[in-house]
């Protein structure tokens, strides 16, 4: 049998029972979930699932199907079919860039914009602005995988130029810095 | 992926809780230098020096920056040069300091350790040109350190090393006198000596050792201080327990962050890497005192009775913090409570709170012994012996690292003022107890026997 994959995302208010009733839907079709991930941002829960099932489920099919069963939760759901490839790994050091100050629209583009050009990818990206004085309380958190070829000193130069035109505090470290003082 | 908390707990003592690695210190050989014309030896050793050390400083920032840990001192440790220049006479010795003076400048470096030499049980005659050269060395050089190890517990204490080296602390500070003495400061008088210590002015690299090795210290007072007043914030009922074990964890923590650089500097040099030493180093900034952990203890100040205790407690949770983050600590690892090096100790030596005889207390549990310790410029020679023998006793029964930095300032009496600069900091002169007089005790000379080592009462 020729495995077929589905992406499926799920974007609602969050509430008790969603996971519930969305994998309680994909057990009755037969679908395998192989990796999920979810998450809440202020009360909006998100959800993205990768699952198998048999050739003969397609995207749209699957869509009716829990669209219709989570009807009474409110939420927004879309499946499509799993054509992505693993790109080739290109050699890379994780690194963790955090900035520190006050919101304000253009930081994350601001700071993006340069890992984009330096082909760095963002492989977790967590920001939170809660206003207020605490810099704790006005974070982002990048964890990206430099390119081994990047050069560290251009890049740390653009990063701390680009934080200081908006008025961010920038700290760019080796990822192995917080495993080692934090996990044993 | 990593947690929020974790970046943020790792970035916070970076940022606000002086987390620094303190010194990355290259311990470099120097017996294969030896030989019996000086010239020939000092030549060697700037070679050997310059081969290893030229990118010490570059290489360090370089791994700092990764990590995004300031590394604030790059230092070199050589062989006890008592030993690979024993040939030598005192003038010839001079100039060995000097030439280490210029090798360390060369490599950008700001103190290089190792005048030195290990007198315990006798003197051979390189120790005793040594020992004779020190005051000219540190007179007449920046950045020479030196050391002399006049007690062991299984040798006992030389005391005749010891009245020497009264002599020589008051020398080596009068030839420096328009500085306040700052030579002495360069001068450290041990028991147990450890060949390990990254930190200056104790630093040596011991006949044991491998050819070239990277050694490092790790502080962090601040991040102790914050992580004891935040479990207060969150419960002002904790018990020293509890505290006890708070400081052993964030020890922990920051051990693990002084071995990974450590061990990236070393590979990246191409050689060995030795231990990391975590020990609760002040620097004279707010926020970075050892001092100001006694009063997140409930003490008023670092000198009232109380004090050894908390120090006992701090001491051995540090130890246990270090020991189990790596299998390579080292050098001495525990609290220092250097006066002039940190603002809230010199502040209490100052109004009186903590005298001479309580600091002797507290070097029965802290990591050193009495350390830079500003005295009157008028306490005799045999009085700075008899407190170093003291000091040394202390080390000796207790079979841990002692040590007697101390300060006679000339012209200076208690009360009065003092500006070393820099880490060294600044202080206030605090009396001694029969100061200028004589001490015929100390004249009595010969060894102290190495104490019984059971019947521990």
């Amino acid at each position: 049998m020729i495995l077929n994959k589905l992406i499926i995302s799920v974007i609602g208010e969050d509430r008790p029972g969603i996971l519930a009733a969305v994998s309680d839907l994909l057990y009755a079709r037969g679908c395998n979930i192989e990796d999920v991930s979810q998450t809440i941002l202020q009360s909006v829960f998100g959800a993205l699932f990768i699952v198998s099932t048999t050739v003969e489920m397609k995207a749209e099919q699957l869509q009716a199907v829990l669209t219709e069963g989570v009807s009474k939760l409110n939420l927004d759901v879309f499946v499509r079919k799993h054509e992505f490839v693993t790109h080739e790994t290109v050699l890379s050091q994780p690194f963790v860039i955090t900035t520190f100050g006050p919101d304000k629209p253009g930081l994350v583009r601001g700071i993006t914009g340069i890992l984009a050009r330096h082909t760095i990818n963002v492989s977790n990206l967590k920001a939170v602005f809660k206003g207020g004085d605490d810099p704790g309380n006005n974070v982002m958190i990048f964890e990206v995988d430099v390119p081994i070829a990047t050069s560290l000193p251009d890049l740390r130069r653009e990063l701390k130029q680009a934080a200081q035109e908006l008025g961010l505090e920038i700290n760019i470290q080796h990822r192995k810095i917080f495993e080692m003082m934090n996990r044993i | 992926m990593l947690s929020e908390r974790e970046i943020l707990s790792t970035l916070a003592m970076l940022r606000d809780e002086h987390l620094d690695l303190r010194t990355v210190t290259i311990g470099i050989s120097l017996l294969d230098c030896v030989s019996d014309d000086v010239n020939r030896f000092i030549n060697r050793c700037q070679i050997k020096i310059a081969r290893h050390a030229a990118t010490l400083v570059e290489t360090a920032n370089r791994i700092g920056d990764k990590y995004g840990i300031k590394v604030v001192n790059k230092r070199i440790a050589v062989s006890p040069i008592a030993v690979a220049g024993a040939p030598f006479n005192s003038s010839q010795l001079v100039l060995v300091a000097r030439a280490l003076d210029h090798a360390a400048k060369s490599a950008g470096i700001d103190f290089i350790g190792g005048f030195s030499a290990l007198v315990e049980k006798g003197m051979a005659s390189g120790d005793r040109a040594l020992i004779a050269a020190i005051p000219e060395a540190l007179a007449s050089t920046e950045r020479v350190c030196a050391s002399v190890n006049v007690a062991t517990t299984r040798a006992g204490i030389n005391m005749d090393a010891v009245l020497k080296m009264g002599s020589i602390v008051k020398e080596t500070a009068e030839l420096t006198a328009s500085a306040d003495g700052l030579g002495a400061a360069k001068l450290v008088v041990f028991a147990n000596i450890p060949p390990d210590i990254p930190f200056m002015a104790g630093a040596y690299l011991g006949i044991g050792e491998a050819d070239v090795v990277i050694n490092v210290g790790v502080s962090g007072p601040g991040v102790i201080k914050k992580a004891i007043d935040r479990a207060l914030a969150a419960d002002a009922a904790i018990d020293l327990g509890r505290i006890s074990e708070i400081i052993k964890q964030t020890a922990a923590k920051v051990t693990r962050a002084g071995e990974l650089i450590g061990r990236e500097v070393a590979e990246s040099l191409g050689v060995s890497f030795g231990v990391v030493d975590l020990s609760l180093a002040p620097t004279p900034n707010a926020g970075d005192s050892v001092g100001e952990i006694f009063q997140s203890l409930g003490l008023r100040s670092i000198g009232v009775p109380g004090s050894t205790a908390a120090l006992a407690l701090l001491n051995d949770a540090v130890k246990k913090g270090g020991a189990f983050a790596s299998s390579h600590v080292g050098g001495l690892s525990g609290a220092f409570i250097p006066v002039s090096e940190d603002l809230n100790i010199a502040a209490a030596a100052a109004q009186g709170i903590l005298s001479l005889e309580k600091l002797e207390a507290l070097t029965a549990v802290c990591s050193v012994g009495l350390d830079m310790v500003p005295l009157p410029g008028d306490t005799s020679a045999e009085t700075l012996a008899a407190i170093i023998a003291d000091e040394m006793a202390i080390g000796v029964i207790n079979k841990k690292t002692t040590a007697a930095r101390l300060i006679p300032v000339p012209g200076k009496k208690a009360g009065d003022k003092i500006h070393f600069g820099g880490l060294l900091g600044e202080g206030t002169i605090i009396p001694v107890n029969n100061g200028p007089n004589e001490n015929r005790f100390v004249r009595h000379g010969g060894r102290i026997p190495a104490p019984v080592q059971s019947l521990n009462n």
